[in-house]
């Protein structure tokens, strides 16, 4: 473990994933259903800016490995009665596998060519699903009955609040390493890493597997939770924008900011469904990201971070 | 006299209070489905009228008024589940009908089975759902659909192919202009396995097109180049565009098929006024369909109360009108909603019989869980009651052929019983 990570680190944490806990207690069930769908966009924030927000590499194609977690696991548990204690680490362990057809293209392009391939990726999975197997993948209509993990809201959150909180935790303490620290500086320049004697191509194929990862893992999960699957629903621009703009509100390049974007943006749209019912919430919510984002591009925990230096400093 | 007072005090408190909260009793309506298409519209529109009607008329189940709280699913599954979860767990709603398509439905139906609130699906008509009830009746009790399942209305859907394309119109061949789409490639499966073959009609070719295409010449040209009789076309997407440039460049060959665009009145402007000769299927009611007295009542309210788009209701504005009555009526029988056994099977008796000049014209009921459907050999547990008979005598048909005339009309050519005019060709086709 790297000597940057102190014990107050580690109370914070605690004391952030000690206060979670006790939310069920504080609030309803309707509120805490929205902080699962914030939980799972967090994993995939999070698992997007492993990829993209360090490495530099943006990938438009995210939601294709998400969704292949998802499928992976819903197809064997559902079609093949396999149960979810085996098809959820195979679902994960494809997902990884998938993540190296990812890489490939990151050997040789880079910036917005490499965005494009990832997002025929996607759309090219969007088509596959439907047309090869659906008596397995269920077609344009999907499969509805997937097995669940939990019934209820609240078991559904303390099940999605564990995960992401090893998920955070973990890449948090990745990132405090030499590795994650090597793999911050490729996104700043790369040829300089290069330079230096650093394998970069090791290096970005172990953010794409460790993303891969985490996405097989959340979309895995979030199909157990959903209990249903549909290609429209993953393998989409909007799902897609919403993982990005996440991570980009919160802080890209960190483990608090997309956890923070994905917090504020679940909690902004569903907040504003009572009163804006229909459509018009999406325009509030592009709207407030459009500005946030222009005032602060590196996010609310850039924000929060220039905030705590000025009461600090006023303090002192 | 003291003791008298406050008695009499008390009592009057007790009264006010008790009013009160008979005052403020109500039964809380969700909606679920599209707030920005024309179907979500539809089945919101059609709920809210029901709703005015049952409010002006002292409510429901003792006086009870109720609200209705709308989620918009924005036709996206994710959002589809989002939205149920919040009229059950945040607006804590007593019934949840919905106008979603089909997969945004199955998206939810999971959510639906773990609340078990009573719910009506008044559009999607995916046999897969109708499946699941007969899978697991118990987790799926609450559920009900109230259009006709997608297997009924193709099953009725080959009939018109043999009794009218191949035995009135003599014709023997086919090509096939489909879209690339999920819907595209379903029908034409049907088409080709299923309508082709047993009307003895043969598929000379399938062309298949861009939802994006723009000019249709050549298409039109490729096929007639295959020498079949006539055109099948499918189209659900911009499918106005494909039906105005058949009309704009006078194809020489007839067209008929599954065109989504021509099944509400707004086509003939979508269209520019050339959508003449253009036929589909359509489930019931559908435009050009004659109107019972009830139904038509439906509409002229329906049409005062929304002047804008849709210009009259889909099918599943009266199914939602319909259903969300009989909804009401169930759960007066079952003493409310909170038992969703007991408003299950309150609401498999629910039988609504209109009449047209005597006989029975459209049927809001179920069927049962053991009935079988003679011709299909099936059974459809909480599907909407249809007859895939002639003469039709136990319900409506599954669906019907419409077409558009050159001259803006609309009617329904198939089946016969429910027919306001004749399948024909258009005026340049010889």
């Amino acid at each position: 473990m790297s000597t940057q990570i102190t014990w107050k680190h580690l109370a914070l944490w605690a004391l952030f994933l000690g206060g979670m806990a006790l939310l069920p207690m504080l609030v309803g069930k309707g509120t805490l259903r929205t902080i699962i769908f914030a939980n799972y966009l967090a994993i995939f924030a999070m698992s997007w800016d492993v990829l993209s927000g360090r490495t530099g590499y943006i990938s438009f194609g995210h939601p294709f490995l998400i969704g292949i977690g998802a499928y992976t696991t819903a197809i064997l548990s559902y079609r093949f009665d396999v149960p979810v204690g085996i098809s959820i680490p195979v679902a994960v362990i494809v997902t990884m596998a998938a993540g190296t057809l990812f890489f490939l293209p990151a050997l040789r392009i880079k910036g917005t060519y490499f965005a494009l391939v990832t997002l025929a990726f996607m759309e090219l999975m969007y088509q596959l699903v439907q047309v090869i197997r659906p008596d397995l993948t269920g077609g344009t209509r999907g499969i509805s009955g997937v097995q669940t993990l939990t019934r209820g809201a609240v078991n559904g959150y303390y099940l999605s609040l564990a995960l992401m909180g090893v998920i955070a935790i973990s890449l948090w303490a990745m990132m405090k390493t030499r590795l994650g620290t090597a793999l911050s500086a490729i996104g700043m320049n790369e040829e300089a890493v290069e330079g230096s004697g650093l394998n970069t191509t090791k290096l970005k194929l172990f953010a794409f597997m460790v993303g891969a990862g985490v996405a097989g893992i959340g979309g895995a999960f979030y199909v157990h939770y959903l209990g249903s699957i549909a290609p429209r629903a993953l393998f989409d621009i909007n799902f897609l924008f919403t993982i990005i703009v996440a991570a980009l509100i919160g802080g890209a390049s960190t483990i608090i900011g997309p956890m923070a974007g994905a917090f504020f943006l679940t909690f902004l749209l569903e907040y504003l469904r009572p009163f804006l019912p229909g459509a018009e919430r999406y325009f509030i919510y592009g709207s407030i990201a459009l500005i946030l984002y222009m005032y602060e591009p590196k996010g609310l925990y850039e924000i929060l971070r220039k905030a705590r230096e000025r009461l600090t400093g006023a303090n002192a | 006299m003291t003791r008298i007072l406050t008695k009499g005090l008390c009592s009057a408190a007790m009264a006010g209070l008790l009013s009160a909260g008979a005052a403020t009793a109500e039964v809380k309506v969700g909606f679920i489905g599209s707030l920005s298409s024309d179907t979500g519209r539809s089945t919101l529109r059609g709920a809210q009228i029901a709703i005015d009607e049952l409010n002006a008329n002292g409510g429901v189940m003792g006086g009870q008024q109720i609200t209705l709280i709308e989620a918009d699913t924005g036709e996206d599954v994710t959002e589809g589940i989002k939205a149920y979860e919040y009229l059950a767990e945040t607006a804590e709603v007593d019934f949840i009908i919905s106008g979603s398509i089909d997969d945004v439905s199955l998206g939810w139906l999971p959510r639906m089975q773990e609340y078990q609130i009573p719910t009506l699906d008044t559009w999607t008509s995916y046999i897969g759902i109708i499946d699941m009830v007969v899978e697991d009746p118990e987790g799926m009790a609450p559920y009900f659909m109230n259009i006709a399942s997608d297997e009924a209305l193709a099953t009725l859907y080959i009939n018109f192919g043999a009794d009218v394309l191949k035995a009135k119109m003599g014709w023997d061949s086919v090509v096939i202009l489909a879209e690339d789409t999920a819907f595209g490639q379903a029908i034409t499966g049907l088409v080709t396995e299923a309508l082709a073959p047993v009307a003895g009609i043969e598929v000379k070719d399938t062309i298949i097109y861009d939802i994006g295409t723009v000019d249709f010449a050549p298409i039109f040209s490729k096929a007639q180049a295959t020498g079949a009789d006539f055109i099948y076309q499918v189209s659900s997407v911009n499918s106005q565009v494909i039906s105005s440039q058949y009309v704009k460049l006078q194809v020489p060959m007839a067209m008929t098929g599954v065109n989504v665009s021509a099944l509400g009145m707004e086509y003939w402007e979508d269209t520019g006024g050339a959508g003449g000769g253009i036929s589909t299927l359509s489930p019931i009611p559908s435009v050009g369909f004659k109107l019972d007295p009830a139904s038509q009542a439906f509409v002229d309210t329906y049409q005062a109360k929304y002047d804008t788009r849709p210009v009259i209701p889909h099918f599943n504005g009266f199914n939602a009108y319909h259903g969300l009555k009989q909804a009401m009526a169930a759960a007066d029988e079952a003493g409310g909603f909170k038992d969703a056994m007991a408003w299950s099977k309150a609401m498999e008796k629910q039988d609504l019989i209109l009449e047209m000049d005597g006989k029975m014209w459209l049927r809001y009921g179920f069927w049962g869980a053991d009935e079988v459907e003679e011709v299909t050999q099936r059974t459809y547990p909480h599907n909407a009651r249809f007859d895939l008979t002639s003469p039709y005598e136990d319900a409506q048909p599954s669906m019907v052929v419409i077409q558009w005339t050159e001259d803006g009309d609309v009617g329904v050519v198939y089946p016969p019983e429910y027919a306001t005019m004749e399948f024909s060709v258009p005026s340049w086709v010889k």
